[in-house]
C-alpha cells in the first residue's frame, strides 16, 4: 500500500499539476482523439457514418497525398545536409575570429527571428518578375529577363528561402556545442602539429556527431510538416493543392470540406513524424528524470 | 598585424554570407519606401521618403483602421498566449521538481510523447470541437490552444532541477506553506528561464499562422501575421508596397526585442 505520505504528496504534487493537465487533456489530447475519431466516418456535407478503416484505406491508394511527400523529401535529402554542412562550416569560421565573432552570429541568427510567412512574402517579391531586384544584376552579366518564379523553380526557391531562415540559427547551435569540446583535446593535437583546419576535421567533426543528428532529426521534422513558405509562394506562382502534405491536408478539409479524410491523412502525417522523433523523446525523457531523484 | 591568407579567405566568406542573411531586410525596408511603379523599375536603392510615410498612412487607414486591430490581437495572442503558457508550465514542473507522487514517471513520458505530435493533427479537430462549442471566429479560438506548452513544461523541469533541495527546506522549516514555497521563494529562482520561454512562446505565439487561418473570418479579430496577407486593392489585386509595409511592421516588434533582450534569447536543440 502507498504510505499517508506518499498519498499526501501525490494529492499535492497534483494540485499543482491540475492547470497543465487541464489544458493538455482538453486541447492536445482530446483533439488527437477527436481526430482519430472522425478518420474512422465517412462524410457528406454534415452526414457522418462510421466506415472503420475506409478513409485509411484511400489515403493509401490516393496518389496525390504520397506524390505530396516530394517537396519534404526533397528538403530532407538536399536542404538539411546542405545546410547542416554549411551551418558545421560556418561554426568552424566563427571559431577562427575573436571571441567567436559574436557580430557574424548575430546577424546569421537574424532570418530565424522572423516568421516563415514574412520570409515567404519578401523573397517571392524578391524573385517575382515584376519586383526582382536580382534581375538589373544580372543584367550587367548579359542575362537579361531570366524568369526565377516559375513551378518548376519553387523547390529552388524553397531551397533558398529555408536556408537562408535557418542556417544562421542551426550553425548558432553547432557553434555552442562546439565550444563545449574541452580545450584539452584540440591542445593536445596542437602539440602534435595540427593545425586549425586538421583539429576541425580530426577531433572536433566526430564529436558534433551527435548533436548533428539530434539536428537532422529536428529538421526532417519540419521538412514534413512545411507549409507556410509554399503557402506564400502559391500567392504568385499557381501551385496544386497536394503540393506538401500539409497543404493537401489544409485544402482537403477547407476547400472540398473532406474533413474526416483530411483527418486520416493527418493522423498518418502525426505517426510518420512521430516515428522520426522516437529516438531524442526517449533520450529527453530519460535524462531530466534521471537527472535528480 | 599581418594576418595569415586563409584568415583572410574565411573573412571574405563570412563577409558575403553577411551580405546574403541581411539582403532581404535591407529590400524589405527601402521597399517601404517606394510606390509600385518605383518597385518595378527594381532598383536596390531606397525610393523616396514622402513615399514611406504615403505607404505608412495607407497600411493604418486601410479598410478603416483594421490594421490597428490586427497590431492590438497581436499583442494580445502573444502576451497572454505565453504568459499563461508558461505559468501553467511553471506550476507542473515544480510539482515534478519537488514531489514523488505516483504515476510520475508515466505521467511525465505521456506529456512528452506529445511534444512531437505536429499542429496539423490537433489544429483540424480542434476547428471541429470548437464548431461545436461555438468558439469558432473569437479571440478565444487562438489563446486557448496556446496555453498548452509542452515545450516549457519540459524545460521548467530542468530548471527547477537546478534549484538546490536547501531553499526548498529552508522554507519548509519557516513553515511556509507548499503554495507560499512556489510563489515566494522558488519562483524568483526561476525568472531567468521563465523569461527566456516567455520570449520563445511570445515569438511563436506572434508568428503563428495556421491556428489562426483555420479558425478565424472576420478580420478584426486577425493577428498581424494572418491579417497581412489578406490585403488588396478593393478589385482583390495584391498591393505589393502596402503588403511590404505592413510585414515591415510585422517583423519590428520582433527585431526590437530580439536585439534589446539578446542575451534571454538562448538557442535550445529542443525546438522548432
Amino acid at each position: 500500500m502507498f504510505s499517508k505520505a506518499r498519498l499526501k504528496s501525490t494529492l499535492k504534487a497534483y494540485l499543482f499539476l491540475a492547470p497543465f493537465l487541464v489544458v493538455f487533456i482538453g486541447l492536445i489530447v482530446y483533439p488527437i482523439g477527436l481526430g482519430v475519431k472522425l478518420s474512422l466516418y465517412g462524410q457528406r456535407g454534415a452526414r457522418m457514418w462510421y466506415v472503420g478503416l475506409e478513409n485509411y484505406q484511400r489515403v493509401f491508394q490516393d496518389s496525390m497525398f504520397w506524390s505530396s511527400f516530394k517537396i519534404p523529401l526533397f528538403l530532407l535529402l538536399v536542404q538539411v545536409p546542405v545546410m547542416l554542412f554549411l551551418a558545421t562550416l560556418i561554426a568552424l569560421g566563427y571559431e577562427t575570429r575573436k571571441n567567436g565573432g559574436p557580430i557574424y552570429r548575430f546577424l546569421y541568427y537574424l532570418p530565424y527571428t522572423i516568421p516563415g510567412i514574412v520570409s515567404g512574402i519578401v523573397w517571392s517579391y524578391i524573385f517575382s518578375d515584376s519586383m526582382s531586384p536580382l534581375s538589373p544584376i544580372l543584367g550587367w552579366f548579359g542575362a537579361e529577363n531570366v524568369k526565377f518564379l516559375t513551378r518548376g523553380n519553387v523547390p529552388a526557391i524553397l531551397l533558398v528561402i529555408i536556408l537562408w531562415q535557418f542556417t544562421g540559427y542551426t550553425a548558432f547551435l553547432v557553434y555552442s556545442s562546439l565550444i563545449a569540446i574541452p580545450k584539452e583535446y584540440s591542445e593536445a593535437a596542437q602539440l602534435d602539429g595540427a593545425g586549425f583546419w586538421q583539429v576541425a576535421f580530426r577531433i572536433k567533426l566526430p564529436l558534433l556527431v551527435g548533436p548533428l543528428i539530434t539536428l537532422f532529426i529536428f529538421n526532417a521534422i519540419g521538412a514534413m510538416q512545411v507549409f507556410n513558405e509554399p503557402w506564400m509562394l502559391g500567392n504568385l506562382v499557381v501551385l496544386p493543392l497536394n503540393y506538401t502534405p500539409a497543404m493537401y491536408i489544409y485544402n482537403s478539409a477547407f476547400s472540398q470540406g473532406r474533413f474526416t479524410y483530411a483527418s486520416a491523412m493527418g493522423i498518418i502525417l502525426a505517426v510518420i513524424t512521430c516515428g522520426i522523433s522516437w529516438y531524442i523523446l526517449r533520450s529527453a525523457g530519460r535524462q531530466i528524470l534521471g537527472r535528480r531523484h | 598585424m599581418r594576418r595569415k591568407p586563409s584568415y583572410i579567405i574565411v573573412t571574405v566568406i563570412l563577409v558575403l554570407l553577411a551580405v546574403f542573411f541581411i539582403f532581404p531586410f535591407y529590400w524589405l525596408t527601402i521597399g517601404t519606401t517606394k510606390n509600385v511603379s518605383q518597385l518595378f523599375q527594381k532598383s536596390l536603392l531606397p525610393g523616396d521618403p514622402s513615399y514611406l510615410t504615403d505607404n505608412v498612412s495607407k497600411v493604418f487607414a486601410y479598410q478603416g483602421g483594421v490594421f490597428y486591430n490586427w497590431m492590438a490581437n497581436s499583442f494580445l495572442y502573444a502576451t497572454v498566449g505565453a504568459f499563461t503558457g508558461v505559468f501553467i508550465a511553471s506550476l507542473a514542473g515544480y510539482a515534478f521538481r519537488r514531489y514523488d507522487f505516483i504515476g510520475k514517471k508515466i505521467l511525465f513520458m505521456f506529456i512528452i510523447a506529445f511534444a512531437m505530435v505536429p499542429g496539423f493533427a490537433t489544429t483540424l479537430p480542434l476547428f471541429m470541437m470548437f464548431r461545436d462549442i461555438n468558439l469558432l471566429d473569437t479571440r478565444f479560438a487562438v489563446l486557448l490552444p496556446s496555453f498548452v506548452n509542452i515545450f516549457a513544461c519540459y524545460m521548467m523541469v530542468s530548471y527547477w532541477n537546478q534549484v538546490e533541495d536547501e531553499v526548498f527546506e529552508a522554507a519548509t522549516i519557516d513553515g511556509a506553506n507548499d503554495f507560499i514555497t512556489f510563489w515566494k521563494i522558488g519562483l524568483p529562482n526561476i525568472i531567468p528561464g521563465f523569461i527566456t520561454l516567455f520570449l520563445l512562446a511570445f515569438v511563436s505565439g506572434w508568428n503563428n499562422f495556421f491556428l489562426p487561418l483555420v479558425v478565424l473570418n472576420s478580420r478584426a479579430r486577425m493577428p498581424l501575421i494572418l491579417g497581412i496577407t489578406t490585403i488588396t486593392d478593393p478589385q482583390g489585386f495584391p498591393v505589393y508596397n502596402l503588403t511590404l509595409t505592413a510585414s515591415f511592421f510585422t517583423i519590428l516588434p520582433l527585431l526590437i526585442m530580439f536585439i534589446s533582450l539578446q542575451r534571454y534569447f538562448k538557442p535550445q536543440m529542443y525546438m522548432r
